[in-house]
């Protein structure tokens, strides 16, 4: 498959204010991903860029219909019509045998083609939001995880038979030599999210894209998931994308964050950086939303005024401008604000940090 | 799974005795009685029918008896395969109908077979086509079909393979198999002529099938477990295929049963246009002559196919969806 | 864990994300439907039609049971705008033919002399004919003055005008699925929502006679109960009898509704608005009328709507076969039972255009049909 796969040499030299490439398993460059419904062209994606760093956890926060799912399934190269990815690239790193360093733009890679599949499942596996119907109804749990051991790792029936029962066994699955040949529905929700995870972790991927998983389910089986998540990754040593909208799952999940609204990146950074100096103002707006944990702080907690704008609507200038506490008139609503890169390697696009402008906002 | 069906099964047998007595409302239902019709045409035919005659035949239906009896000796007569006599034909129903209804019952389930192979593959395709010219173009055909009443179309046939090919309509065999006995020449020719019928009644078959199939795969696309499919990695015809048409093949089954009523009921019209020895002449001009015996019994059996489609139907379903408990 | 969300905190500060849930259910419905192409041509399309066939003893130059011995199976009459100089212009005409008889075949045969034109005039005076019922007249849109006739789609094998029987057999054909829709709706709507309403018993021997109407297959059942009425007399009239084919047809129609509407009204029972009405001590008929019927009532429309082509192809096949409408009265099948022998057809194609009209009819319909449940229930088949 190496003949047909594009490969690119870094491009540092034009890319100075992107964030380094240095260890990260996938790069997001401008994304452009735009939904043509009848009711107008949806800019789900309107220029995302971020990284995902390798063998850690980057966790996706925003609100809902702020374009997380669209992002992971552009990077999947999954997206449906009426939906396109328009422009922009995702580049995935593929370390080599002897430390070489390949990249694989995944953009330029048909939505059917063959090396796109032998990517999905086998390098970039993924893990939907709604663990009631992500899986084949009709099919039996080990069939299902079977049909990625036999794809990808060539294997025959009974072997990926073996092999999806101790898979589920190891993310903690009980009973899962009975489970295998049970079908979804006879299955509760979390114990079908642990089938997910056993079907994403299958064959071992570099990156696994969870997109909420735990968001359909109650707060206990809730722990226990993330914790079989966060151990499988340790162990296996791969990257996750971790999408969720909830604050205290990110605290307890990630290692980097990438805050996103209305399709675009508003600041990616360490967790830390993110809970204690966040840069952009979304990203303050949404914590003094929420009661910080310790402080004990009798004051009122401030919701975030004014209205999530539609996608199809076209804001003129930054797209937070509305709703925005430090929004400088004349500057804010005209132009579009560039990427900033910080000292410490942190990227907000706000005019607060510079006055970069987006070129074709 | 043994004992659902067992319990299908009960549940058929009640609905068959009721079906039973709407058979012989029908019979009843005819103003006069059919015994006056009978001796009317007796005496048109140029006999003389003696008040001795009458008396018999009168004794032989059990028309002195009230409605009750006469129903009992009508369905107590079904397990010896005695299902009263036809009039217009002065021999017993059950002599009549056994071949007429075993043709129709062949053309309707290969009709039924091979619309629906077309009507999936088609209705797969234009879901997975959707809004492209070929999309437009088979909707356009799907209107058409349903639109156009078999009886036209079986008409239309008649006039273009009359016209344009010579084609004898109408007949299964040819004359020379028509009294040979089975052969495998005498299935070929069968299949010569069968083939007319089987694409009249599959048009409007196959145009609701193909629509009800794409707009099934269409709500099944939208699934999540598609796209759980496609991240793994599976080959695109495979992800359609596997994931998507097997699903989507469920609510299709569940209209199974809608559809069979109406297969019957076009190759009974069919047949009687194309004039072919199967059940559709014979009924409706038992019906015309209100020979309601053997209407009657027609009308029952046609039933009994259904009912008999129905839990095949049900069988099925729950085959292809483990979600169903045999309750 | 703290189980913070954005959306939360959306909701805390009482945020509308968006509008749409604020349009009203019947607006949305006419939106989808109004943008639909198809059923802008099926309603104008069966506007023209009705209109058409309403006003077809005006529009047809004959009356459809006049019979002329001297144009019997006669071909359509040939209609020119060539003036008796050979000029193109706007003043139609049609040829005087002669009558025949041929000496081989022993058939008539009609010849047009081409020379001798005859002007095609505006409102002339013809057969006698009632309109919509009560109007009275002779004037028809268009036809040859004198003797002799225009017949633009021929004549039948009695000689009668086939246009004027298309004509006023659309009227028979076309309101065949509207009266007989009507009474499903009206036996398919109460029985369902008793069925629905009052559960248990009721509900159980409802289901069984669906079950054991839904047994038969359709057209024969039809065609045997068609069977069993009485022959046309004077106390019998082909009005009465044209009804009681509608009625036979809306006998096994009404089960599909009524099942329909028993899902809906067992989950309406369930509903705040009939729990509201129950609390207020609002009575059953008040709660089924005024309560869950407005609501059901799109799902009632394009039910019906999608029902009425079944009902004019049902009307036109038991016609067709002798068991629906009889003479004196005309409908498209019963037309086209003079198109069952395939030489007939043959030497007299003209004799099929009642088909063209069923299925132009039920296009029309589906359309309609098709976009209504489109615009209802966007994701249904
Ligand atoms: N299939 C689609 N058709 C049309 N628009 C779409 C489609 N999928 C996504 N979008 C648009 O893209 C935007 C982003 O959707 P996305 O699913 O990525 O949101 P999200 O951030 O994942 O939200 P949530 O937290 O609710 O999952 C939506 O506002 C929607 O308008
Ligand atoms: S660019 Fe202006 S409006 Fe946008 S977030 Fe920064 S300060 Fe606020
Ligand atoms: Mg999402």
């Amino acid at each position: 498959m190496t003949d047909q796969v594009s490969v690119q040499e870094t491009d540092a030299g034009q890319q100075v204010e992107q964030p380094s490439a240095q260890g990260n398993i996938v790069e997001v460059r401008d994304l452009h991903t735009y939904f043509y419904t009848d009711l107008g062209v949806a800019r789900a994606l309107n220029g995302v860029t971020y990284n995902i760093p390798r063998e850690k956890v980057l966790g996706i926060v925003g609100e809902s219909g702020c374009g997380k799912s669209v992002t992971a399934l552009s990077i999947m190269n999954l997206v449906q019509p009426p939906g396109k990815i328009v422009s922009g690239e995702v580049v995935l790193h593929r370390v080599g045998a002897k430390g070489a360093n390949t990249e694989v733009v995944l953009t330029d890679l048909g939505r059917h083609s063959t090396q796109m599949r032998r990517i999905r499942g086998n390098e970039i596996a993924m893990i939907f939001q709604e663990p009631m119907t992500s899986l084949n109804p009709v099919y039996t749990i080990g069939d299902q995880i079977s049909e990625a051991f036999i794809l990808h790792q060539g294997v025959n029936k009974d072997e990926a038979r073996r092999r999806s029962i101790l898979i589920l066994d190891r993310v903690g699955m009980p009973y899962a030599d009975t489970v295998v040949d049970q079908y979804p529905h006879q299955l509760s929700g979390g114990m079908r999210q642990r089938a997910m995870i056993a079907l994403g972790l299958s064959c071992a991927p570099s990156l696994l894209i969870a997109d909420e998983p735990t968001t359909a389910l109650d707060v206990t089986t809730e722990a226990q998931i993330l914790d079989v998540m966060r151990g499988l990754q340790s162990d296996i040593g791969m990257s996750i994308m971790f999408i969720t909208h909830d604050l205290g799952v990110i605290a307890q999940m990630a290692d980097e964050v990438v805050v996103m609204y209305l399709g675009r990146v508003a600041e990616q950074a360490p967790v830390d950086s993110i809970f204690y100096d966040p840069l952009h103002p979304y990203t303050r707006a949404l914590l003094r939303s929420i009661p910080h944990v310790g402080e004990g702080t009798k004051e009122r907690l401030k919701p975030i005024r004014g209205v999530v704008p539609n996608p199809y609507s076209n804001i003129s200038g930054c797209p937070f401008h509305p709703r925005c506490d430090e929004f400088m008139p004349d500057v804010c609503d005209v132009n579009v604000p560039g990427i900033t890169m910080t000292e410490d390697g942190r990227a907000v696009r706000c005019f607060l940090y510079s006055d970069r402008v987006e070129k074709n906002g | 799974m043994a004992s659902y069906i067992v319990r299908r099964l009960g549940y058929m047998l009640i609905t068959l005795v009721f079906v039973t007595v709407v058979g012989f409302f029908i019979i009843e239902l005819p103003p006069g009685s059919y015994l006056e019709f009978h001796i009317q045409s007796l005496r048109q035919q140029g006999g003389d029918v003696t008040p001795d005659q009458i008396a018999a035949l009168e004794r032989r239906y059990g028309l002195g008896d009230p409605v009750h009896v006469r129903f009992y000796k009508w369905i107590s007569g079904f397990p010896r395969g005695d299902f009263g006599q036809s009039f217009q034909h002065q021999r017993p129903v059950g002599e009549l109908i056994w071949s007429r209804l075993g043709y129709t019952l062949l053309i309707s389930v290969l009709t039924l077979i091979i619309s629906w192979g077309i009507a999936i593959v088609v209705g797969v395709y234009s879901a997975t086509h959707r809004y492209t010219i070929p999309d437009y173009l088979i909707t356009v055909l799907q209107f058409i079909g349903l639109a156009i009443p078999n009886f036209l179309l079986a008409l239309v046939m008649m006039i273009v393979l009359q016209q344009t090919f010579g084609m004898r309509v109408g007949v299964l065999y040819s004359r020379e198999f028509r009294d040979a006995p089975f052969s495998i020449a005498k299935l070929l020719d069968l299949a010569s002529n069968l083939w007319v019928p089987i694409v009249i009644l599959g048009v409007a078959g196959t145009a609701w099938t193909s629509r009800v199939m794409r707009a099934n795969l269409l709500d099944v696309l939208n699934m999540q477990y598609v796209q759980t499919a496609r991240a793994k990695g599976v080959y695109e015809p495979k992800v359609i295929w596997k994931h998507a048409v097997r699903n989507a093949l469920h609510p299709l089954v569940m209209t199974l049963g809608l559809a069979l009523p109406g297969i019957i009921s076009g190759e009974v019209i069919v047949s009687t246009v194309l004039n072919l020895p199967t059940s559709g002449p014979l009924f409706f001009q038992a019906l015309i002559q209100q020979d309601m015996y053997l209407a009657g019994t027609f009308l029952v059996f046609f039933a009994v196919a259904l009912l008999i489609g129905n839990l095949l139907a049900d069988i099925m379903l729950a085959w292809l969806d483990p979600r169903i408990t045999y309750r | 864990m703290t189980d913070i969300t954005v959306e939360k905190i959306a909701a805390e500060a009482g945020e509308e994300i968006s509008t749409v849930g604020e349009i009203p259910q019947s607006k949305l419905i006419w939106m989808r439907f109004s943008r639909n192409k198809l059923a802008l041509v099926g309603g104008v399309g069966l506007i023209i039609m009705y209109i058409i066939v309403a006003l077809g003893p005006f529009i047809a130059s004959n009356h459809f049971r006049n019979q002329n011995q001297d144009y019997l199976y006669g071909p359509p009459t040939p209609v020119t705008f060539r003036g008796a100089d050979g000029r193109l212009g706007l003043r139609p005409y049609t040829y005087e033919y002669i009558t025949r008889l041929d000496q081989e075949s022993f058939k008539f045969v009609f010849d047009f002399d081409r020379d001798t034109r005859l002007p095609l005039e505006f409102f002339v005076r013809g057969d006698e004919y009632e309109l919509l019922g009560f109007i009275e007249s002779n004037v028809h849109l268009v036809g040859v003055q004198g003797e002799q006739r225009f017949y633009p789609l021929g004549t039948d094998a009695l000689g009668r005008d086939v246009f004027a029987r298309l004509l006023v057999g659309g009227q028979v054909s076309l309101t065949v699925g509207l009266v007989g829709v009507a009474l499903t709706i009206i036996l398919g709507s109460v029985m369902g929502t008793i069925s629905g309403y009052f559960g248990g018993a009721v509900d159980d021997v409802m289901q069984r006679v669906i079950e054991l109407i839904l047994s038969f297959p359709t057209v024969p059942l039809w065609a045997a109960l068609a069977a069993a009425l009485p022959p046309i007399s004077r106390s019998f009239t082909a009005i009465h009898r044209f009804f009681l084919i509608t009625v036979i047809l809306s006998l096994v129609n009404w089960t599909g509704l009524a099942r329909q509407l028993r899902g809906k009204v067992m989950g309406y029972a369930e509903s705040d608005f009939v729990m509201a009405a129950l609390a207020v001590g609002a009575s059953d008929a008040r709660i089924i009328f005024v309560h869950m019927m407005p609501n059901a009532s799109s799902h009632i429309i394009v039910v019906a709507a999608l029902a009425i082509p079944g009902m004019i192809l049902g009307e036109t096949a038991l016609s067709f076969l002798g068991l629906g409408i009889l003479p004196p009265a005309v409908s498209w099948g019963s037309m086209l039972t003079q198109a069952q022998a395939v030489p007939v057809v043959i030497e007299h194609p003209w004799l099929m255009t009642p088909g063209i009209a069923v299925v132009l009819a039920v296009l029309f319909y589906s359309f309609l049909g098709d976009a209504l449940r489109d615009a209802a229930d966007p994701y249904s088949i």
